[in-house]
């Protein structure tokens, strides 16, 4: 973390510089008024009469110096803030840069929801941290010692006094903070809990409503929300209790002070305004101290944060570039799974593929059939290395798909994913995404084939129409549409479709294939799918079961021999016969 | 000087509870639209905790006195010392022992007593919204962002507590300590209360113009922040679309420039507020000046004594202070009241009608749709003159393109929306004058969209039926064949679903909300694609189980796939809020109209 540091070093260095200025003014304006005080108002060195003039210079020296140490105070600022914030933007860029070189291993493993906070809060965090240790805790020490220093240098009976009351002080503090800092963990989970009862509710109200359960949701809602305010008030109640007692023992200082002044006072050692300059000093002190609990929040939150950072920071992408960069000679776009194995890491260990080897010619259409949980997914996303196989090689174009450069190998491959994710801009940006930079009528070429160019004509600004926020206000099969846009847009020489159309009524999603085909003949089709009819057509079709590849080939030659593809058949269409009738 | 400007006022947030915002006093305002209205409905909503915060308010008047008084104590002391009258020092400094000791317990009540204002107003604020919105009719959930009702949840209601439990406090001490102080200062001496009043107004003043130029800055950082977390939600949930696009260098540099944006604004407004401080104590610093001279030159003049300049010094400060808070306060108090705007907003909405006298007791399910019009928008009909007629023990099913209003059919018989004209029968009684409660108990909806909640497998599957033993819950799991899956989990049945079941497959989803559903032992079963994402022979094992269940009961059933649907009784094709032909498998097909099609497209696959 400190590396990130360095680059600012003279700011962090100037920051606290100014700020001692500041300090050091603040200290010495006492001073100046138990001048003003003692010299000028009561004019103790020239036999009791005040001496206007004085009042006048010093109260102008005081304005001065204090003009200075505010200049100083802000200069500080401005250098903590130069150092503070450009600290954190360099760590958050990175930090995001980070995350998006990470493989999907890794994504899984932090979970997003984790990496999201720790780009955006964990960086506000350690970025608070900086500023305040360069800054408050500068100010906060030297108010505390220099408060301390100036008292005794007054009087050193009132070192006692505070030497008396700093011990409660400060014991008080970590007693209170050792109390609440577990508090604050669970507050915060507790408001968690809160939230997903009303979220649940917002986003599952059909469910709620349909099995009556309004009553049980109050009482579930009910029982959060005691927690959470029950807990809240433990907090609440605790600081209740803390700042009162400080006050108390810092303004019984306060009185003891002016004793012990009055008592030095008449065996003639002080003068009134030192008294007055004491116990302005008094205030500082605590007002330090109750920084200091400030502090310490900062700091351990900041800790706790910036170790959240460095594990991202820390974390090597698992996935290695490959060298090669093969030219491709022949039909382009052949993939070869060999004796591929494969098992979700940090998962049961239970294996999701073994031993498939299957060989997709180029510019074949290739159909994947199986049950949910059967492997599907996980076999097509071995190609554009989502993730690596555990065990033997898949080829694209006869070159081990781990030799490739990443953007090379992702280039070559197109792929519509099963949950379709829009982005939060316009329709037309969403399939551009595909390839940047292509025109119009490209991106409605690519609707038109994906059947999407009907729907999207018919929103109020067309293509130009923003997707809300994950596309909540387009349809599921609307959005696999816009998201199969995309994909066809990209023009790559491997399509995969990974179950990217199950939201399609059936005409729709014939028409598209029929489209696709005579747009895009050349390219290798991947389309995972339920539904017989969506690969019926298809070159071959592999059927997977359990992680095996039960069988591969063509529509007949499966009816004719394999008994799992016969009775998927049956169970969608087992009384085709009856098209006769 | 007795106290700190902390110490009066807890103005204590708890932390985590929002983001990184701007600091107090140069958050944004909101202005609310009716303020005078919603006063008024505040008013009478608290009406409720009167005693509470006359309690409050009595103890905030003692701390005011106690910290009015407790200064001319002090100048006391310090004049008695500089005449010399040590022996009269005793009991003056007892008294401000005493005197303090009051002023701590008295700040003790008051914050224990906001403390628990606070939570009691928000444990019921929230109880009564929620209440509300659980029972809101789903017309008002389907057209608001779910966002924003829940930052009414949230936001709105801490900030309505904290400004009755604190700012109300605040405001009462703040007017009090003004009065007290200026009077005190009057009594002493007018001329010198006159200046420190020139530089409070001044001190003022000076906050009032810097934090208008900071709001502008610290609002721009927040709607920069705003887009630079929800850039990151974006690309991190979607990341494999990122990877699968080759996007991350594009992400990257456009995260890059709204990161470096928000550094930039950033700077400016923490330089800004970081400014604030030294010049207000500057101009402080200048008013302690002014009082000073003066002072000393009517001390010159025998006017006034010693002990008085101390004493102004400290009303000075302590005078400013209130003020300043006040005007911070306006806009808290303004944000707040166009919170509670928005929060009796969703109170007073009607909540959803479920009357009726009618039961399902004993019912049949003989469903009938009499001539049914329906828009969800008006002017834009989804149905038109639907009707159907559904006997008890059949298995209807809906079929037609996206958008020709199955679903909607499905939302009208649950009656989470009520139709425009035409009417819906059960057994011959209109749904209307059953009670929704019982319509809904006796009927059981799988949805497309399966709605999991973050409890147990257990607790989600016996969501339908509370009083359900395990038994019959393993019962339910092995028809809608999810037993196996749920087997093969860790903790079995007592596995949690973390955030809505997001660690299930959509498919493994949805079968449990059909387990869900078969324990709820309905009269009437709907499924809206609640096997969309099961392969088709599981699907086919659930249909037979279902048959088996369902024997003399009534389903409906919406499906793209023909598959699941094939062995209806009756099969209904819809278009464009129509029906356009009815009948079953066998002499749709001999039609050969829009459901021979429909199957054809599926039957011979692309080769149409």
């Amino acid at each position: 973390m400190l590396k990130y540091l360095k680059k600012y070093w003279v700011y962090a260095l100037l920051a606290p510089l100014f700020m001692v200025g500041e300090v050091v003014a603040d200290l010495l304006q006492p001073q100046l008024m138990s001048t003003i005080v003692d010299e000028g108002v009561l004019g103790l060195s020239s036999g009791g009469t005040g001496n206007l003039r004085l009042i006048l210079i010093t109260g102008l020296q005081m304005i001065g110096l204090l003009a200075l140490g505010g200049s100083c105070g802000v200069l500080s600022g401005v250098f903590a803030n130069f150092c503070g914030q450009h600290f954190g933007n360099d760590i958050r860029k990175d930090c995001f840069r980070r995350v998006m070189a990470l493989s999907f291993q890794q994504t899984d493993r932090f979970s997003t929801g984790s990496l999201i906070t720790r780009v955006t809060n964990d960086v506000t965090q350690v970025q608070n941290l900086v500023m305040q240790a360069i800054r408050g805790f500068v100010r906060t020490f030297m108010l505390f010692a220099g408060g301390i220093f100036c008292m005794v240098a007054l009087d050193l009976s009132f070192g006692v006094v505070i030497a008396c009351a700093l011990p409660f002080v400060l014991g008080l503090m970590l007693f209170f903070i050792a109390k609440a800092n577990p508090i604050f963990g669970k507050l915060q989970q507790k408001l968690d809990q809160v939230n997903s009862v009303v979220q649940e509710n917002v986003s599952g109200a059909r469910t709620v409503k349909a099995y009556v359960r309004e009553e049980y949701e109050k009482e579930r809602f009910g029982r959060a929300n005691g927690e959470l305010v029950d807990t809240q008030l433990r907090v609440l109640v605790l600081f209740s209790y803390m700042m009162p007692l400080m006050n108390i023992l810092m303004n019984l200082a306060v009185v003891a002070i002016l004793y012990m002044g009055s008592i030095r006072v008449q065996s003639g050692g002080l003068t009134p305004g030192s008294i007055m300059a004491a116990v302005t000093y008094v205030s500082q002190i605590l007002h330090s101290v109750i920084m200091l609990a400030g502090i310490f929040q900062t700091v351990s939150r900041g800790a706790a944060s910036a170790r959240r950072l460095r594990e991202v920071l820390d974390c090597e992408p698992a996935l290695a570039d490959g060298a090669t960069v093969p030219s491709p000679a022949g039909p382009v776009g052949k993939i070869e799974f060999r004796d591929v194995s494969f098992a979700y890491p940090g998962g049961s260990g239970e294996r999701v593929l073994e031993h498939i080897n299957l060989t997709i010619h180029a510019g074949e259409t290739f159909g994947i059939l199986g049950a949910t949980g059967s492997g599907k997914s996980t076999l097509v996303q071995l190609i554009p290395r989502f993730y690596d196989a555990a065990e033997g090689v898949v080829l694209l174009d006869g070159v081990d798909v781990r030799e490739y450069p990443l953007k090379e190998l992702r280039g070559r491959v197109a792929i519509a994913l099963q949950k379709s994710e829009l982005f939060n801009m316009s329709i037309a940006e969403n399939i551009r995404w595909g390839r940047e930079g292509a025109g119009p009528e490209e991106i409605e070429r690519a609707a038109s084939v994906a059947q999407a160019a009907d729907f999207i004509a018919r929103q109020p600004d067309g293509y130009e129409t923003a997707v809300s926020e994950m596309g909540a206000s387009l349809s599921g099969g609307q959005k696999q549409r816009v998201a199969i846009s995309r994909a066809i847009l990209k023009d790559a020489r491997v399509l995969i479709f990974d179950d990217a159309t199950s939201a399609l009524d059936l005409k729709t999603e014939a028409q598209l294939y029929a489209a696709l085909r005579t747009s895009h003949g050349a390219a290798t089709k991947i389309i995972i799918a339920q539904r017989i009819a969506s690969v019926r057509s298809a070159d071959r079709i592999a059927v997977i079961d359990n992680g095996r590849l039960a069988a591969c080939g063509s529509h007949d030659e499966l009816m004719a021999g394999c008994p799992i593809y016969q009775d998927i058949y049956n169970s969608q269409l087992r009384k085709g016969d009856e098209t006769d009738a | 000087m007795p106290k700190e400007p902390q110490a009066q006022n807890p103005n204590f947030r708890m932390p985590g509870h929002r983001g990184p915002g701007p600091r107090m006093g140069v958050a944004p305002i909101e202005k609310p639209e009716d303020g005078k209205k919603t006063v008024r409905q505040l008013l009478r909503y608290f009406s409720r905790e009167r005693r509470m915060i006359l309690a409050l308010l009595l103890v905030v008047s003692a701390v005011v006195l106690c910290s009015v008084l407790a200064p001319s104590f002090q100048s006391r002391a310090i004049d008695q010392i500089t005449a010399g009258a040590f022996d009269e020092l005793g009991p003056v400094l007892l008294w401000m022992v005493g005197l303090y000791l009051l002023y701590g317990v008295g700040t003790l009540f008051q914050s224990l007593l906001s403390a628990h204002l606070s939570q009691r107003i928000v444990r019921r604020m929230r109880e009564e919204l929620f209440d509300r919105i659980v029972n809101l009719p789903i017309r008002y959930l389907d057209s608001h962002a779910h966002g924003d009702v829940m930052s009414r949840m949230t936001n709105d209601v801490e900030n309505i507590s904290n400004t009755v439990s604190q700012s109300l406090g605040s405001l009462v001490s703040g007017v009090l300590t003004i009065l007290g102080t200026v009077a005190m200062m009057l009594s002493y001496c007018w001329q010198l209360a006159l200046l420190s009043c020139l530089t409070v107004v001044l001190n003022v003043v000076a906050t009032k113009y810097l934090s208008a130029a900071m709001r502008r800055f610290f609002r721009k950082r927040q709607l920069l922040l705003g887009s630079l977390n929800s850039t990151v939600e974006e690309m991190v949930s979607g990341y494999r679309t990122v990877v699968a696009y080759n996007r991350q260098e594009a992400v990257i540099k456009r995260f890059d420039e709204t990161s470096d944006e928000l550094t930039k604004t950033g700077i400016k407004a923490e330089i800004l507020g970081g400014s604030m401080g030294p010049v207000m104590n500057l101009i402080s610093n200048i008013g302690f000046v002014i009082i000073a001279a003066m002072g000393g030159f009517f001390a010159l003049r025998g006017m006034i004594s010693i002990g008085v300049i101390s004493a102004f010094i400290v009303y000075a400060k302590q005078f400013g202070r209130p003020i300043n808070e006040i005007a911070q306060l306006y806009g808290q108090i303004q944000t707040a009241v166009a919170g509670a705007e928005r929060v009796f907003a969703v109170l007073e909405e009607p909540p959803e009608d479920k009357s009726g006298e009618r039961t399902m007791e004993g019912s049949r399910g003989t469903v009938t749709f009499r001539k049914v019009n329906f828009s969800y928008l008006p002017g834009k009909p989804v149905l038109h003159d639907f009707s159907l007629e559904v006997r008890a023990g059949q298995k209807v099913a809906l079929v037609g393109a996206t958008g020709s209003g199955k679903t909607t059919v499905v939302n009208l018989l649950m009656r989470f929306y009520d139709i425009d004209s035409g009417e819906i029968l059960i057994d011959g009684v209109n749904i209307r004058d059953i009670g929704s409660d019982a319509l809904r108990r006796g009927a059981a909806i799988v949805l497309q969209d399966t709605v999991l909640f973050s409890d147990t497998i257990r607790g989600n599957l016996k969501y339908s039926n509370l009083e359900a033993s395990d038994a019959q819950m393993v019962e339910a799991a092995k028809m809608s064949n999810c037993h196996a899956m749920v087997c093969k989990l860790r903790d079995g049945y007592d596995t949690m679903l973390s955030g809505s079941g997001a660690n299930l497959s959509q498919g493994q989803r949805q079968l449990l909300s059909i387990g869900r559903a078969f324990l709820a032992d309905p009269k009437i079963l709907i499924l809206d694609e609640a096997t969309s994402s099961v392969d088709t022979r599981t699907e086919k094992n659930i249909q037979d189980a279902m048959v088996r269940l369902m024997r003399e009961r009534t389903s409906i059933i919406i499906a793209h796939r023909l598959s699941t649907i094939q062995d209806a009784d009756v099969i209904v094709v819809m278009d464009e809020g129509r029906i356009v032909e009815t009948g079953n498998h066998r002499e749709l097909l001999r039609q050969r109209g829009r459901y021979y099609e429909l199957y054809m497209t599926q039957f011979a696959g692309q080769k149409t």
